[in-house]
């Protein structure tokens, strides 16, 4: 009872003293504000790279293992995995037969080519050789028109099914659907449209500018087999089971590749999970950073507020003499001032959310989706409570420990 | 309570001697004061800078604690009590009334008066009813949200004593409470100290001037540190007189 009675009192002062000295108050908050944006921001923009990293791999499901010549992420020495042989379309075909009944499996081989259309042209599309099964390894489905199909692969049709950003560029509102496109120097034939999957942000392949076809034709085409590498998917029966399904995976191709218990993998099973990981680790070292980096303008904020309450308790040493003199304690008078500078932090904290949340509007609009959540609303305005109240800590036991009778006599 | 039954004394002093250590040297203030004050008494200390009656007050006022010597205030022993208990005592036993009144310049008069009853913890409504039956006895109801600097010298020593009033203290102790105003708002003043005596009012009065000595009951002088003399006397009526014509009618029927 008591104490609420303290507190009622000690925050009506806090407000009056604040109010009394606008100019002031608006200053010293300026510190905080800054400081509050710096992090808030800092936060949110490390939300919207996670998202973005997060939507730009949307299409990539989850529980889908692909067995590669090298890491997606290669952490140590390259030359390890320099020598490592070719996977073979055989091969693949060798590990659907094995796995048949258990996961799905869809060998792809890629290169980049110019797309042409009439006089339109595209540079640099990353075109994707691949099967039926790819519509199965990723969520992503055609917008216009339809997918590849067993036939195409089994007769090498020279069809393409073209990403959005192919589309606009050759075709913009016209209509696609078989119209004959240059890949490199052979024609295609256009069957689908894939819908819009945005995001390459962060380092992602950008899914929109790539071309989908059967990779028989891509072998016909562009020779493949023997100079590009390709890429096995293969989807696990559920996503519970990947851990057991990754050892079996490993096994199946120890066992295509008749490697001996003593040597090594010569092969990787990658997965989105490495890749997240490493994502997350990387930019957890950012955020850590950055963070440090914000919160020294917080600092300096706080020192400010600091420097004021000192100021403040020296101008009403005498009405703190009078207080005392009527029968206020040391911890009325404490509480007093360690309100005045937390609710000042506390003003600077919320006028900081608004700016902060402004700038995160506009950062989602240009930048990267990101967006103020309500945990790192309530992260700041805890930080700047508790930089008020250590900034005022030291001022606001000043005040609370002069004597009654020297406060009394000071002018 | 035992000591208060004996004599009736609201307040006990015993050989209180306060020194201060000033750098290398020693200042005697105190040097063994012995004092009874009954309840209902009008007492005005008196004596020259420098006599020690600044450092009484504190004393009997319970800012400061004495060196050696006792002191207790309605039985409670005062000379023992940590800065905690002292702040307690200040706020429900005292009420101050400074010469240059010490009012909190921006709370309205309501708050500066609600004020030793919101460090004594009390819920609102009461304090509500207190606080304002406080400002209409000192004649100031019409002013309560104003803010101090709205108000003329007298005014805010009414404030003032409102506030010293609030909580219904022990004793009231002023310290030249006159010494900032004219001598017309002066004797309204010391009008209402004699009025809040008659009600029953112990007040402690802290003066340099022989005609507003003149309306204590009893006068102690002190001289470098030890009293001089303690003399009572009759009510004077030589500075009556002067203000009669100055005085609402209603104060004019209660001299």
């Amino acid at each position: 009872m008591r104490f609420f009675v303290d507190v009622g009192e000690s925050f009506r002062i806090a407000i009056g003293a604040i109010w009394a000295n606008k100019a002031r108050g608006v200053l010293t908050t300026l510190g905080i504000i800054i400081g509050i944006v710096a992090v808030i921001t800092t936060m949110t923009a490390f939300n919207g790279m996670q998202n973005a990293f997060r939507q730009g791999f949307a299409s990539v499901g989850s529980d889908v293992l692909y067995v590669s010549r090298m890491p997606w992420v290669i952490m140590n020495d390259f030359f390890m995995y320099r020598n490592r042989p070719r996977l073979e379309l055989a091969e693949a075909q060798q590990l659907e037969r094995n796995l048949q009944g258990k996961a799905i499996v869809n060998p792809s081989m890629s290169g980049n080519r110019d797309v042409k259309y009439n006089s339109l042209r595209v540079d640099d599309i990353r075109i994707i050789g691949t099967t039926e099964k790819q519509s199965v390894m990723s969520t992503s489905v055609p917008e216009l028109g339809r997918f590849m199909m067993a036939f195409d692969i089994a007769y090498k049709k020279n069809v393409a099914v073209i990403g959005q950003e192919v589309n606009d560029a050759l075709f913009d509102m016209a209509n696609p659907i078989n119209k004959k496109i240059w890949i490199g120097r052979k024609k295609f034939r256009v069957i689908g449209v894939m819908e819009k999957q945005g995001g390459s942000t962060f380092g992602g392949p950008n899914f929109d500018r790539q071309i989908y076809i059967p990779i028989s034709s891509y072998v016909k085409a562009f020779g493949g087999a023997r100079g590009t590498d390709i890429d096995i998917a293969v989807k696990a029966p559920s996503q519970e089971a990947m851990a057991d399904f990754e050892f079996e995976l490993i096994g199946e191709m120890r066992k295509i590749r008749k490697l001996r218990p003593m040597e090594d993998d010569d092969f990787t099973i990658n997965k989105l999970d490495t890749l997240m990981g490493v994502f997350n680790s990387v930019m957890g070292v950012v955020l850590v950073l950055g963070l440090l980096v914000t919160s020294v303008a917080l600092f300096v904020g706080g020192i400010g507020v600091m420097n004021i309450m000192f100021v403040s308790v020296t101008e009403r040493t005498r009405e703190i003499g009078i207080r005392k003199a009527i029968g206020a304690k040391r911890h009325s008078i404490l509480l007093q001032f360690l309100f005045e500078a937390a609710v000042i932090c506390l003003v600077g904290g919320l006028i900081g959310i608004v700016f902060a949340s402004i700038l995160t509007a506009f950062i989602n609009a240009t930048l990267m989706p990101a967006s103020v959540s309500i945990p790192i609303l309530a992260i700041a305005v805890l930080i700047s409570v508790l930089v008020g109240v250590l900034a005022g800590l030291v001022p606001a036991f000043k005040g609370a420990r002069l004597d009654p009778i020297e406060a009394l006599r000071y002018e | 309570m035992t000591e208060r039954a004996a004599g009736m004394n609201s307040l006990v002093l015993r050989d209180v001697v306060k020194t201060y250590v000033m750098g290398a040297e020693e200042v005697h203030a105190l040097r063994g004061v012995s004092l009874d004050i009954d309840k209902n008494e009008f007492v005005a200390i008196m004596g020259p800078s420098g006599s020690g009656k600044s450092t009484l007050m504190n004393v009997i006022g319970c800012l400061d604690v004495p060196t050696t010597g006792t002191y207790s205030l309605e039985g409670q022993m005062v000379a023992d009590m940590s800065e905690s208990q002292l702040a307690e005592i200040r706020n429900r036993m005292i009420g101050f009334v400074f010469q240059t009144f010490n009012l909190i310049p921006r709370a309205d008069i309501f708050h500066n008066v609600e004020l030793p009853l919101i460090y004594g913890g009390m819920p609102r409504p009461e304090r509500r009813v207190r606080t304002e039956y406080a400002i209409e006895r000192v004649g100031l109801a019409d002013r309560m949200h104003h803010k101090p600097n709205e108000l003329s010298g007298g005014q805010r020593q009414r404030v003032a004593i409102a506030r010293a009033l609030v909580f219904e203290p022990s004793i009231i102790l002023a310290d030249e409470p006159t010494g900032n105003l004219d001598s017309r708002t002066g004797d309204e003043i010391m009008t209402m100290f004699d009025e809040l005596h008659d009600a029953g009012q112990t007040i402690i009065l802290v003066t340099h001037e022989d005609y507003i000595a003149a309306h204590a009951l009893r006068t102690i002088r002190l001289k470098d540190g030890m009293i001089e003399s303690d003399e009572r006397q009759a009510k004077s009526t030589s500075a009556v007189p002067r203000l009669v014509s100055s005085l609402p009618t209603s104060a004019k029927e209660a001299v």
